[in-house]
């Protein structure tokens, strides 16, 4: 039984940083039709943040067990500043084109920040220390899990409820969700579309970033984070369908649950099985378990 | 006119003289010392070839470093026999790049040595082109003996690095030395060829001295991953008595933090075959002391009384704040002992050596190198001792050291020629 | 009219002699990079097919290049057959087997969904290679023996002095040969299809093209073209490996041809030069390359979709016009 646990929440906080990083790509899909490559580097950016962050405050002397807070903040605050820059000053100039040059101008982009990324930080890989450790363990029905990531778990639940209810309860989400793909609509409607496009892939890059910090006490950073998250945001919005935050979730879900107990089971398939059932996905439903639209 | 031809001649040669004067003065005030006879004043040229991006990362930016410290340090002591030393960086990377860059450096940079590459894959693509373009290659890390002993038996002209085994052979007998009455082992290795190779070799070598242990479980996580919760799960629910890992990059630290966040390692004993390659970021707030810890080729204070480690190891660290790793050693060795080869041929021939006698040199050389004398074999594979020991927290640092330091000869974890079969060579141990 | 053809003709002729005289007064390196280009020209070639006139971007083309390379290695190394001709043969016979299974697949999908499906293909492949190290060596790859050109066995010749004169000849040969092919593809009333396809599906459909079936012959030819580049550049470095397939690989050939211009037929084989040499000079000057070629690409997204080919067809009508 024990065993069993440990594999659940394991694969559920697997499914967590999955799923934070799978967010963004996903909002902005889904209102602007770009699919972002770039989200892995964006978390990749968020993480060596979160280390800076986190290393001045122990430093600064302040009370340990507060670093979440500072870090929540940073993660916030990274992705309020990049979101803009790159839409304003990359992204926007794309949006009447074809998807497929979107796509290669976040391609570029990850390049872009790839060596950014090794420029200020370098090659080492990082840390946050012990910290996460002083929050303690539990001993849930014999299986033992780390507070922090419960409550890793915890937040990403908080904000997919969050953004749950943005899309569906507030002017904003339905203006967004009016509004996809069709902008001429909305400005049309008197609606500033160029607000709602700057404000949404400002979203997405929060999300990423505020992943980053969020899982990095549990982790490291390792230097081709960007590129290698990609791939597995990838299977997630493709088993869930591009443009759905439910997607997104019961994705991720289902990719971090299906490894985890790969690699108790058949641990020799772990790099397989991904690939192969987002092969199955696109094959059978290619829109994905809650994707719409034409494909 | 013959007088006017006399005073003609007179003043071009006056002033050729002169002019010869200025020049030798001028190149005098250059060099601090004029390189001896048979010596050519260029700079030697070194092609240098780390990896800097991704996995490799770490220990290729650390080899990076070392050389440059080294070359500084040459040159500011009048450089190879006079000649002043001359660094040329092309990165690793892929295959298909690492030839062709090993290729610029060689036809267009005519590089008198080019040293670096880390990865296995590229050394074997590396190595048969370093034959054929007659090329003096030296390596790092990228094991070239797989595969190729039938068709590159003694090479000329590439220098290979130690078996990637050495360190699980080495891992294992401390294992068998420290936790004699383990019963059960579990793996976590990365799934390429290094992480196969060390699982293997461990378990043969172990079971030399522990006939009954069994392996409960091994796991082959991708090379690059970031996230081993459901892995310790797996772990934690075979429970092994032992858990061996031959991590070498930026996993090992969190593969560290995660058992730790998990209290795994309170419950089983580790040996982290090759975690010294990172063993700056191994914190005491998520190290545990005692478990098996291998640094390669060089434990950066394993002895007080070597100055060429002890120096090093202060430059580095005031220059890069960080503590130096195992790749720094080989880089430091491979030019050390190229420019002992490179003099030893010059006081017998009496001007600057080939490539092909250089390469006659190396074979067999004995050079002092960070981690004390280390050399090549005849067969122009690298030896050196490799350290290993059990992690303590008592020391002024934030992250663990070794206590106490074992120290692994050559003849306990390198088969004795590149083309002994591995498992021959444990079987006739007689210890 | 007669003027402009004649006078691309005539440029063209111009390159083919100098593309033929290079080994004989450029260095041995750049004559090796040169090899490269005849590889990777002839990949984008087919890339170009697919992304250019059929409207589809695929993010997995280095798949089967990777086929055509691991063909060479397996040929070569295991089964001895050294005979180029029947290598490459062999190559597009397997690629564009594979091709029609898995374009079956993925021409039912467009844009986004048509890359994603490509990438992941191609990804499949790489954990494949990496797995299944029995077979195909794994991490380490595997080597490519010196191939025997139109039956000779040239293996006593110094390996550069092959690689740049011998087999520099032999590359430029089918170069020249598949462009031309490609040329006769495109101008012929399959091409067209194809331009109609890329502009409006739905039209072409209704005007009775078979639009998925096209797209499908499109999607073979350009995998044959990338595995016949595979060979080429597996047997030029003499070793392959994992890397060959990985998406990023997939997305440098994507660059080439925007680099060049897509959708005009000279264009990736301009991209396809600049992009090597750019990349050979650049990685030397510094190690932040990666930065400096995503600003490239993000230039040439945002300001020159149309690429190197775009803006000199645009400068040659401003004279045009000025005239």
């Amino acid at each position: 039984m024990e065993s069993i646990l440990n594999i659940l929440f394991s694969g559920v906080f697997h499914a967590s940083t999955l799923f934070l990083v799978a967010a963004g790509l996903q909002v902005v899909f889904g209102v602007q039709k770009v699919f972002n490559l770039a989200c892995g580097s964006f978390y990749a950016l968020g993480a060596y943040v979160g280390i800076v962050v986190v290393k001045s405050f122990v430093a600064g002397g302040f009370p340990t067990p507060l670093f979440i807070v500072p870090l929540i903040g940073a993660g916030l605050l990274l992705g309020f500043i990049i979101g803009p820059i790159v839409e304003r000053g990359l992204i926007k100039f794309v949006y009447g084109r074809d998807e497929t040059f979107q796509l290669l101008l976040t391609f570029a982009i990850v390049m872009m920040i790839e060596d950014v990324i090794k420029f200020i930080w370098g090659t080492s890989p990082q840390t946050t220390g012990g910290i996460d450790l002083i929050y303690g363990r539990l001993n849930l029905f014999g299986a033992t899990v780390p507070v922090y990531n419960l409550i890793v778990i915890l937040c990403s639940l908080i904000i997919a409820a969050l953004i749950g209810y943005i899309l569906l309860s507030t002017k904003f989400g339905r203006i967004i969700r009016a509004t996809a793909e069709k902008k001429e609509m909305g400005e049309a409607l008197g609606i500033n579309m160029k607000m709602v496009y700057i404000k949404v892939f400002t979203l997405g890059t929060v999300l990423g970033t505020l992943g980053g910090a969020l899982v990095i006490p549990a982790t490291a950073v390792v230097s081709e984070m960007g590129v290698e998250l990609i791939v597995l945001a990838f299977a997630v919005v493709v088993i869930g369908g591009l443009g759905s935050m439910k997607g997104a979730f019961i994705g991720a879900l289902a990719v971090g649950v299906l490894k985890s107990i790969a690699i108790s089971t058949f641990p020799e398939l772990e790099m397989l099985t991904i690939y192969i059932i987002v092969i199955a996905v696109l094959m059978i439903k290619p829109q994905g378990l809650f994707g719409g639209g034409k494909v | 006119m013959e007088k006017t031809r006399r005073e003609f001649v007179k003043l071009v040669g006056g002033a050729a003289l002169g002019a010869g004067v200025i020049l030798a003065g001028r190149g005098k005030a250059k060099a601090q010392t004029a390189p001896p006879k048979g010596v050519p004043a260029e700079p030697v040229k070194i092609g240098v070839m780390p990896g800097l991006t991704g996995v490799m990362g770490v220990p290729g930016t650390a080899a990076w470093r070392a050389t440059q410290i080294w070359a500084d340090e040459v040159n500011a002591a009048g450089g190879i026999l006079g000649r002043k030393v001359e660094l040329h960086m092309e990165e690793e990377t892929t295959a298909k790049e690492s030839v062709e860059r090993f290729k610029k450096l060689t036809l267009e940079k005519k590089a008198d040595v080019i040293v670096g590459l880390m990865s296995t894959g590229n050394g074997l693509a590396v190595g048969p082109l370093a034959e054929e373009l007659g090329q003096l290659w030296l390596s790092w890390d990228a094991t070239t003996q797989k595969g190729v002993e039938e068709t590159m038996p003694k090479t000329k002209f590439a220098f290979k690095s130690i078996d990637n085994e050495a360190e699980a052979i080495g891992g294992a007998i401390l294992t068998a030395r420290f936790f004699p009455k383990i019963k059960t082992i579990a793996g976590i290795n990365n799934d390429y060829s290094y992480g196969r190779d060390c699982w293997d070799s461990f378990q043969a070598v172990l079971k030399h001295f522990n006939p009954n242990v069994k392996a409960v479980v091994d796991l082959w996580p991708k090379l690059g991953e970031t996230d081993f919760t459901s892995h310790i799960a797996a772990l934690k629910k075979a429970k092994p008595d032992l858990i061996m890992t031959s991590f070498w990059s930026g996993d090992v630290p969190i593969l560290m933090k995660q058992a730790a966040a998990v209290g795994l390692f309170k419950t089983t004993k580790g040996c982290f075959t090759t975690g010294g390659g990172v063993h700056f970021t191994l914190k005491k707030d998520f190290t545990p002391e005692g478990l098996i810890l291998g640094y390669n080729s060089m434990y950066f204070k394993w002895t007080d009384t070597w100055p060429l480690l002890t120096r090093f190891v202060k430059i580095y660290h005031d220059k890069y704040k960080e503590y130096p790793v195992y790749e720094c050693d080989h880089a430091y060795f491979v030019l050390q002992a190229y420019k002992a080869a490179v003099e030893k041929c010059y006081s017998l021939l009496g001007k600057w050596p080939t490539m092909e006698e250089i390469g006659k040199a190396l074979s067999g050389i004995q050079v002092p190198s960070l981690s004390g004398y280390r050399g090549y074999r005849e067969d122009n594979i690298m030896i050196c001792n490799f350290f290993m020991g059990i992690t303590t927290h008592k020391n002024p640092y934030d992250f663990v050291t070794i206590d106490p330091v074992e120290v692994l000869t050559p003849s306990q974890i390198i088969k004795p020629t590149a083309g002994t079969k591995l498992y021959e060579w444990i079987r006739g141990w007689k210890a | 009219m007669m003027s402009l053809k004649s006078t691309k003709a005539f440029i063209l002729i111009v390159i083919g002699l100098l593309l033929l005289g290079f080994p004989l007064v450029a260095s041995q390196y750049v004559s090796y990079l040169m090899l490269t280009f005849f590889a990777y020209a002839i990949m984008v070639l087919g890339l170009n097919l697919l992304f250019g006139y059929t409207g589809l971007l695929s993010f997995g083309h280095a798949f089967f290049m990777a086929v055509g390379a691991y063909t060479a290695a397996f040929l070569t190394g295991k089964f001895s057959i050294l005979c180029m001709e029947v290598i490459i043969v062999i190559a597009v016979i397997i690629s564009s087997a594979l091709a029609a299974l898995i374009g079956l697949v993925c021409v039912r999908y467009i844009k986004i969904y048509f890359a994603m499906l490509t990438l992941a293909f191609g990804m499949l492949f790489y954990s494949f290679l990496l797995k299944f190290y029995y077979l195909t060596g794994g991490d380490e790859g595997m080597r490519v023996l010196q191939p025997h050109l139109l039956g000779f066995n040239l293996s006593e010749i110094p390996k550069m002095q092959f690689l740049t004169g011998n087999y520099y000849f032999y590359c430029f040969f089918i170069f020249v040969l598949l462009v031309f092919v490609m040329w006769k593809i495109v101008s012929s009333p399959f091409g067209l299809c194809l331009k109609a396809i890329r502009d409006n599906p739905e039209k072409a459909e209704y005007l009775g093209i078979n639009v998925k079936r096209y797209r499908w012959y499109a999607f073979i030819i350009s995998g044959a073209y990338a595995a016949i580049g595979g060979v080429l550049l597996g047997s030029a470095i003499g070793h392959v490996d994992p890397g060959l397939t990985y998406w990023t690989h997939s997305g440098t050939l994507v660059f080439m041809t925007l680099l060049g211009g897509f959708g005009n037929f000279f264009g990736p084989l301009i991209g396809g030069a600049v992009y090597i040499f750019l990349q050979d000079k650049v990685m030397s000057l510094t190690t932040y390359w990666r930065f400096i070629f995503g600003a490239i690409l993000a230039f040439l997204v945002i300001v020159a979709p149309g690429g190197i080919a775009g803006v000199i067809s645009s400068l040659v009508k401003k004279e045009k016009s000025i005239e």
